[in-house]
């Protein structure tokens, strides 16, 4: 079944941070893509702008954002839409991705990625809101689903009925974070394949790899450890459930070297050569030949 | 059903203060789900909301931490979270109100030396993301018809600030940055500092004279060749005022703090 959905596969990416940006630029990581924070360029000028310019000629992007809050019973922040697609026209990535949460109400944001309550009246405000969003942009946005740590007594569905609702009823593409969901199966004691096997291949677009720090009764999503074999576990599922998904990991603390990170996003190429056919992952070769346009875009 | 904004109130009334009113109203919303408990769970979002706002402050106001120590500091943040919530989409502008903060709060503002250097440190922030736009030369003016000089006015590249304060806040920043002895709070007197950032995108800033003061103010006012000079005589004599104003506009084309030359009518 995977074999006939088409999407763009852009191979094998990393978070664009601050403290690798001289080391990027200096030896040219043989990295296909990079994801990077929204929020972190949506300046005017300086240092972020100067390498962000410099590394999108060589590198395929994405765009990831935090502040979307596409949940929140306040209305859609037009401003930050607006400095969206400014960024966007300027960075011209090759998709556009945000959370399923909402982060702040009343003009205060808690500048969290907080669990909505999972109702058939959130479903039609969420919907409503990416489709209105992605009229705006021009374009089919990617919707993350986050890790939580707690349920709404009115909750209506699973998380993941909830996602494959709204990703279905707002024609909206699924940024499938793979530890996200391995954190909050712990937190919730659901089974992780239960959510991979009722999400459909064809709306997902992205995969996101993390760390997690592990207190024993719960997890927290931290992005301040290595990914641990857990995860590569439901990785490797997900890989057989989805096929050929671009594939990046997210560390925002303690962030190690460029290589020591580099060689970690090598075990998630070496678990997909496992597991998908040289077919599957050919056009990953393809856009590894950075700064040429794939004939396949 | 409690509705999606009674449940984004509920939750955030209990980021912003979890007191015993805002945990059991939050806690009749969420399931309880056995092996953690509700206090946990919840727990984990209000320390989240904390940690990350400090986190914040650390980042941005470094050297104002390093004065403080670390209980002030706690406190500060304490506070300073409590008082002023975000109202930013981005990080980056939640500590915007800091210095207002520390200039009124009832206790920080027994210290004015907090809320210099804390704005101080925003100036070099905002220096820092300033916009990009081409720089001019030197020989860009000297190319000039003489005719033209009295006319021309100088714009400034975006980043370029002025910063002015009455305590000695650059120079306690400097010593915090350099791992230096940090010098006693000074009140003596104003002072003055210019702040850009350089053509290798490192923000920079030096000290300001009074008449260095008045020249760039100048020039910010758009001000041409002529007036500027005029200025001088307040601090020059006749001789001595064009030449000033001459080696001034030479040293800040050199430094990059030129975007473009206009010759005014």
């Amino acid at each position: 079944m995977t074999d006939k959905i088409e999407r763009e596969f852009l191979g094998f990416g990393l978070g664009l941070r601050t403290k690798h940006f001289e080391y990027i630029l200096q030896h040219q990581p043989d990295i296909d893509w990079f994801e990077i924070l929204s929020e972190n360029y949506m300046v005017a000028g300086g240092k972020p702008r100067y390498y962000l310019q410099a590394i999108s000629e060589q590198y395929p992007l994405v765009m990831h954002g935090v502040s979307l809050s596409i949940g929140s019973a306040d209305p859609l922040d037009m401003d930050y839409l607006r400095a969206l697609k400014t960024l966007a026209n300027d960075v011209e990535p090759k998709w556009i991705s945000d959370h399923i949460c909402w982060t702040g109400i009343h003009g205060i944001n808690s500048h969290d990625l907080l669990p909505l309550p999972y109702t058939m009246e959130t479903v039609r405000h969420v919907a409503e809101r990416i489709s209105r969003v992605q009229d705006f942009l021009g374009r089919q946005i990617l919707m993350e689903n986050v890790s939580s740590y707690l349920s709404y007594q009115d909750s209506e569905m699973d998380e993941w009925t909830f996602v494959s609702e709204v990703a279905k009823a707002s024609d909206s593409l699924i940024l499938l974070d793979i530890n996200n969901v391995y954190v909050s199966a712990r937190n919730h004691g659901f089974e992780p394949m239960d959510y991979l096997n009722r999400i459909d291949p064809a709306r997902v677009q992205q995969f996101h790899l993390a760390g997690h720090s592990d207190y024993g009764d719960y997890v927290i999503d931290t992005h301040d450890h290595d990914v641990p074999d857990s995860v590569w576990d439901l990785y490797r599922q997900a890989l057989v459930r989805f096929g050929a998904v671009s594939t990046m990991i997210e560390r925002d603390a303690n962030i190690p070297e460029f290589p020591v990170l580099e060689a970690e996003l090598g075990i998630a190429r070496d678990i997909a050569t496992q597991v998908l056919s040289p077919n599957q992952l050919s056009i990953a070769d393809l856009a590894r030949n950075r700064g040429v346009k794939s004939c396949l875009a | 059903m409690p509705g999606l904004k009674y449940t984004q109130n509920t939750v955030m009334q209990y980021l912003l203060q979890p007191d015993a009113g805002a945990r059991e109203s939050l806690a009749e919303l969420v399931v309880d789900q056995g092996n953690v408990s509700l206090e946990t769970r919840m727990g984990i979002y209000a320390n989240a909301y904390r940690i990350r706002l400090k986190e914040v402050i650390e980042t941005d106001h470094e050297q104002l931490c390093f004065y403080l120590g670390d209980e002030l500091f706690e406190r500060m943040a304490d506070e300073f979270i409590a008082a002023s919530p975000s109202q930013n989409r981005s990080l980056r502008g939640f500590c915007e109100p800091l210095p207002e903060f520390l200039a009124e709060d009832e206790f920080f503002s027994q210290y004015p030396i907090l809320a210099d250097i804390a704005r101080f440190e925003r100036r070099l922030l905002t220096a820092f993301d300033a916009a990009d736009t081409n720089r001019e030369e030197f020989a860009a003016l000297a190319a000039l018809p003489p005719e033209q000089w009295p006319a021309v006015c100088l714009r400034f590249h975006p980043s370029v600030q002025l910063f002015r304060c009455a305590s000695n806040a650059v120079e306690t920043w400097q010593a915090l940055k350099q791992g230096l002895e940090v010098p006693g709070a000074d009140y003596s007197g104003w002072r003055y500092w210019l702040i850009w950032r350089g053509r290798s995108r490192l923000t920079e800033f030096i000290s300001l004279q009074p008449w260095q003061l008045v020249l760039v103010e100048a020039v910010i006012a758009g001000e041409n060749f002529a007036g500027l000079c005029e200025l001088m005589l307040d601090f020059f004599d006749e001789s001595q005022a064009p030449a000033q104003v001459f080696e001034s506009l030479k040293a800040w084309f050199e430094m990059g703090l030129i975007r473009s030359l206009v010759v005014s009518d």
